[in-house]
């Protein structure tokens, strides 16, 4: 015997946005650094960052903390990287 | 009733279950096939429409509505009469104080507990008596469930997914239970949180897994209290040492000491806040002194406020135990409770709306 059965899955998704243009190039950059806050994080940016400016001729390097670490980051630093050429984000545990 | 669903026709029961289990749309768990007819029956108990909008996914802007809601209500194995109940939880999950992407994909591992209130708790056969945190009864059994699988299906809140869980616990199949409100003087949890009196209602929490206590030797309140306290700090040294809600769930055998001797709630509440607090140099104790710093001195306590406590009765009617559900991360997720199926002070297009939410 045939049952029709329905989708439990979200069928009606949003636009999540797209990708911004990709650099050619770091050199004379400013990239910016977002973290979760975690003890993970924090020094592997620092390093990360340094290593930007030392061998990628990166101009500079500006490091941003989320205030809560499991919620999206706060209006004030979305706000900022629109002065920003690229974006470096990712969590630490 | 118009249903927007992507059907599908199945050559029989099994064949339902292995399609859903392919797809990964169950919890591992066998499903009740969640056919059109089932589906709008639930929308309609509830007084919905399938496209209403229950409310947004902050984070990744996922909408929720009731039609979807109810297809994974039935799956796990909702009657009409429990959706009602799964469509509040929900609307109080959405809420942003609630946090329901960052607890749901965490490392961290929590489940959403479902505490019901009121009248409705009766309707649907919803017990706080005996086994009153695990399968206690139908109602509860399938409420807790509904909301998982809508997690999972609705959110993609999948086991290496979005869900990120080191561990989970056993109460993300099913977190669900009602308050025994028969069976004490004390105001039911819904109205200590602004919801009025015969009025239904839910409250949602993200929680970790309940930890048992025992204090079957004495009848002193305050002696009591210091075994839950005690509870509470142990989590504050193991797990997290911030703040947040506490669910504090006591059995009849300790709320008759409580009763006796003229404690309310908010009395357990107020000395919880004193009495769970500890210092950050007590990390130290616990292998965790390398995040001490020059903290050592400072003093958190296990509640914000003395609020905080979700104090509930529930459990059978002998044993000395309590029980402690502490929150997932302190206070970065609020419990939100949601009156069932009325409107407290909202428009007439937020039927779902909350109240007392803290």
């Amino acid at each position: 015997m045939k049952i029709r059965v329905l989708d439990p899955t979200n069928e009606t998704r949003l636009s999540a946005g797209e990708a911004a243009p990709r650099l050619r190039s770091l050199k004379g950059a400013t990239v910016g650094f977002i973290s979760n806050g975690k003890e993970g994080a924090k020094e592997f940016f620092v390093h990360l960052g340094r290593m930007l400016e030392h061998e990628h001729g990166v101009a500079k390097v500006v490091h941003r903390v989320k205030s809560n670490y499991s919620a999206p980051a706060d209006r004030h630093i979305v706000d900022e990287l629109r002065q920003w050429h690229a974006v470096v984000t990712g969590i630490g545990d | 009733m118009q249903l927007a669903s992507t059907t599908y026709d199945v050559d029989g029961f099994a064949a339902v279950q292995e399609l859903y289990h392919a797809n990964g749309w169950t919890d591992g768990l066998p499903i009740v096939p969640p056919t059109p007819d089932a589906v709008a029956a639930c929308i309609e108990w509830a007084g919905m429409t399938p496209d209403q909008l229950v409310g947004v996914e902050p984070v990744r802007e996922q909408p929720v509505t009731a039609e979807k809601l109810a297809v994974n209500a039935v799956m796990a194995g909702c009657l009409p009469m429990h959706f009602p109940v799964v469509a509040a939880a929900w609307a109080g999950m959405l809420r942003e104080e609630f946090l329901l992407h960052g607890t749901t994909s965490s490392t961290g591992g929590c489940a959403v507990l479902i505490v019901i209130n009121g009248p409705i708790r009766q309707e649907i056969g919803a017990s706080g008596g005996f086994n009153a945190l695990a399968n206690s009864d139908r109602a509860t059994a399938v409420i807790g469930r509904a909301i998982r699988l809508g997690l999972i299906n609705i959110l993609d809140v999948r086991p290496g997914g979005i869900d990120r869980s080191t561990f989970g616990h056993p109460g993300k199949f099913s977190f669900c239970v009602a308050e025994d409100e028969e069976d004490t003087t004390w105001t039911p949890l819904a109205q200590m949180r602004g919801v009025p009196q015969g009025v239904s209602a839910v409250t949602v929490m993200a929680a970790q897994g309940p930890r048992q206590l025992m204090n079957e030797w004495t009848t002193v309140p305050e002696e009591i209290i210091e075994t839950f306290a005690a509870e509470m700090r142990a989590n504050q040294r193991h797990y997290s040492i911030y703040g947040g809600n506490y669910v504090v769930v006591v059995p009849r055998q300790l709320r008759e000491h409580f009763q006796k001797a003229g404690w309310s709630k908010a009395d357990i509440g107020r000395l919880l806040f004193e009495r769970a607090r500890i210092k950050r140099k007590e990390w130290g104790d616990v292998g965790k002194g390398a995040v001490v710093r020059d903290r050592g001195e400072s003093v958190y306590t296990a509640l914000s406020a003395p609020e905080d406590a979700l104090v509930i009765a529930a459990g059978g009617p002998a044993g000395g135990f309590g029980a402690i559900i502490p929150p997932w991360m302190g206070h970065k997720t609020r419990a939100v409770t949601v009156p069932i199926g009325v409107c407290v002070d909202c428009g007439p297009q937020t039927a779902s709306s909350t109240a007392g939410s803290r």
